[in-house]
Order: structure tokens, then sequence, then C-alpha cells
């Protein structure tokens, strides 16, 4: 961690999430999206290009059951997901 | 007759040194003037290879003779008080000048004092406007994110390592070893905490991104860390990591030979009292 002594070095300055800590799941009522999502990513090798509208999902149940701020998807990175979606949903 | 004798003695060239010294000292009585001191090099029995020019040099050294053995009356007489030129008036000036000089040096003495004290806020502004050392720029984060674009040719490969503080006792592990992605591209990862006590136990966890410059590009939307988190008796639950690696990641030449950059997270307990050096969140 960030604790050595060493003056000289630069030390890790960790920062806070830009949009702040999720909230913990304690009731798993997204855990099948994520499911979705690792299984997805297990199949694809990890490529999480691949991945991505299975994590596009994930954040809006979150959003949706309020374990997570609203956000427009835009803002999230999904910009190019969003106009697509009705073709590339399952 | 002992002076003339003492003078042919004395007259040696490798004497020169000590007969003119001598010289001086044979004419009691005459104070020390120029002609007589020029005349015994003009005299044809100055043996010298020179002649009268390198007497006349070595006349310039003529200072550096330190005369031990000054006779009393032919030493200048100590000029009185009342002819000094350090007058009364002069002292007093002086006085004055240094007591102005010393003012002055004391009030820089003063403000660099100050200069140094001033200078940790203003660099902290000077680092908060330009960015440098890594520190947060205020003001970027999310219109930043709705316009990048992903830097698709290089595909960097994000591993994730999971610790645990020894008192804590969570079952705490990443639940994807690697993720491939590019840099402007989001990505979702997950950990996943399992309590396995009989006690609701808070932690609280903090991070680190190998390799350190890498870090500075790592920028996570949300995630867990530095908030406290509550696990119940027998609760597992799944830990999200939004992040995306900043495109200007690719276009830094240090960061060219970066292929792999590692997340670690480590969960600590939350106890009363005892705080982890959160960086100014909240």
């Amino acid at each position: 961690m960030s604790t050595a002594m060493n003056f000289g070095t630069k030390s890790f300055q960790p920062r806070p999430p830009d949009k702040g800590s999720f909230p913990l799941d304690h009731l798993g009522e997204c855990k099948s999206f994520k499911d979705k999502f690792m299984k997805c990513l297990y199949d694809n090798r990890f490529e999480n290009a691949l991945c991505r509208n299975e994590s596009k999902e994930y954040l809006e149940c979150r959003m949706e059951r309020k374990l997570m701020l609203q956000e427009p998807l835009e803002k999230l990175g999904f910009g190019d997901l969003i106009g697509g979606k009705s073709e590339a949903k399952k | 007759m002992l002076v003339q004798g003492v003078m042919g003695g004395l007259w040696h060239p490798g004497w020169r040194g000590v007969a003119f010294c001598g010289w001086r000292w044979i004419h009691p009585g005459s104070p020390a003037r120029a002609a007589e001191r020029v005349e015994p090099f003009l005299r044809p029995a100055w043996s010298g290879t020179g002649g009268a020019e390198r007497g006349l040099r070595w006349l310039g050294t003529w200072k550096h003779c330190s005369l031990p053995a000054r006779h009393p009356a032919l030493q200048p007489p100590r000029r009185p008080k009342s002819s000094d030129p350090f007058t009364r008036a002069h002292v007093e000036e002086w006085r004055r000048r240094n007591k102005t000089t010393l003012t002055y040096v004391a009030a820089v003495a003063v403000a660099m004092l100050g200069a140094s004290y001033a200078a940790v806020p203003l660099y902290r502004l000077y680092c908060q406007t330009t960015g440098l050392g890594g520190s947060a720029v205020a003001g970027h984060a999310s219109d930043q994110i709705e316009n990048m674009v992903p830097v698709k040719d290089r595909i960097l490969k994000i591993s994730f390592n999971a610790d645990v503080h020894a008192s804590l006792q969570w079952n705490f592990r990443p639940q994807q070893t690697e993720i491939y992605v590019v840099p402007g591209e989001t990505a979702l990862a997950f950990y996943r905490a399992k309590n396995p006590t009989d006690k609701p136990v808070i932690g609280i966890s903090t991070y680190n991104v190998v390799p350190f410059e890498a870090g500075q590009y790592f920028n996570k939307i949300q995630c867990f860390c530095f908030e406290e988190q509550r696990l119940n008796p027998q609760e597992e639950v799944d830990m999200p990591v939004f992040f995306y690696i900043d495109p200007e990641f690719a276009e830094d030449p240090r960061m060219i030979n970066v292929d792999l950059i590692t997340l670690s997270y480590t969960f600590f307990e939350a106890k009363e009292g005892h705080t982890l050096p959160v960086p100014g969140y909240n």
C-alpha cells in the first residue's frame, strides 16, 4: 500500500471514484444480470468489448432497483449501444 | 667604518631582501625618503645583472619587507585624535546606515519566512490548476466519458487481485482473473466477498494500481472502495467495479510498453476511531 516512508519516490495516491461507491446488493436483486455478464466473459475469453451489452444491462438493473444513481447511459460510456439497443438486446 | 663594513658585507646580491632592510637600519635618523631608497641601485657597486630597471622593479617589493627592527625614531608620529578623519559625525552616520541596512536585512528574512509558509497553499493551487503529480483536476470526468473514443488497436489486460487484512475474516476474491479492455472503453468487473463469521462485520477498502504511472490513467466511475461496507453473518455479496482507462494512455510515450495493469483491492476492518487514509472523499 502507499504507507511507505520513502520520501524521494512518488507514492500512489488513490483517488475516490467519480460517482461514488456502489451500495451493496444485499438482496441479490441483480444477481442474474451479473451471472449473465460473467458467463459472457467466460465464453468470450474475458474480452470486455464483446460483453458490453451485458454490463449495460447490469447497470440498468441497478439503477432500477435504486442501487445506483440514475445516469443517462451516454455518461457511462454506452452511447454507441443505445442506438442499436433494440437490435442487440436479447 | 663599521657602517661601511656592514654595507659592503650585506651588499651581496643574494642577500637582497635583507640588505635593503639593513640599509635602512644602518642610517638612523634619516626618514625613509624615496630618493634614498633609489640611490643604492644607481650605484656602480650594484652588481646586479639588470641594472637600474631591475632595481626599480624590485623597489616595488620594498613594501613586503617586514621590518621587525624598526627604529622608534624612524616611525611616523601618530596623528592626534582631533585631526582624525573618523570624526564623530562620520561615526554617527555609519551607525545610522548600519541600522538601516540591518532593518532591510531583517525585513528580507521575515519575508522569506513568510514566503515559505505561503508556498504550501500556493503549490496546492498550482497543482490543481495544472493537474501535475496526478492530483485531481476538477470537473473533467463525466463530460469526458461521454465523448471519449475507444482506442481499439491498443488492447490492455487488466488483472485483478484481492487482499484482506489479517484481522478481517472475510473471503474476498475477484470473480474474474483478468479482463481485456481498450483505452476509452468502460468496463465492469466483479469481486465477491463473504462473511463466514456469525457477527456482522464492517469493512472498508482501498485500492492500488500497478504500474504506478499507469495508475493516473485508471479512472473508476464507481466502485465499492473508501466507504464502509457492512456484511451480515454468512452473507455473500457481489461487488462491482466500473472503470475505464483514459484514452490519453495510448498517447503517453512512457506507457508504450505497458500491456498489463493490475488492480488490487485490500479490505480492512473498520473499527471505531480507526481511520483509513481516504483521499478527501465526501
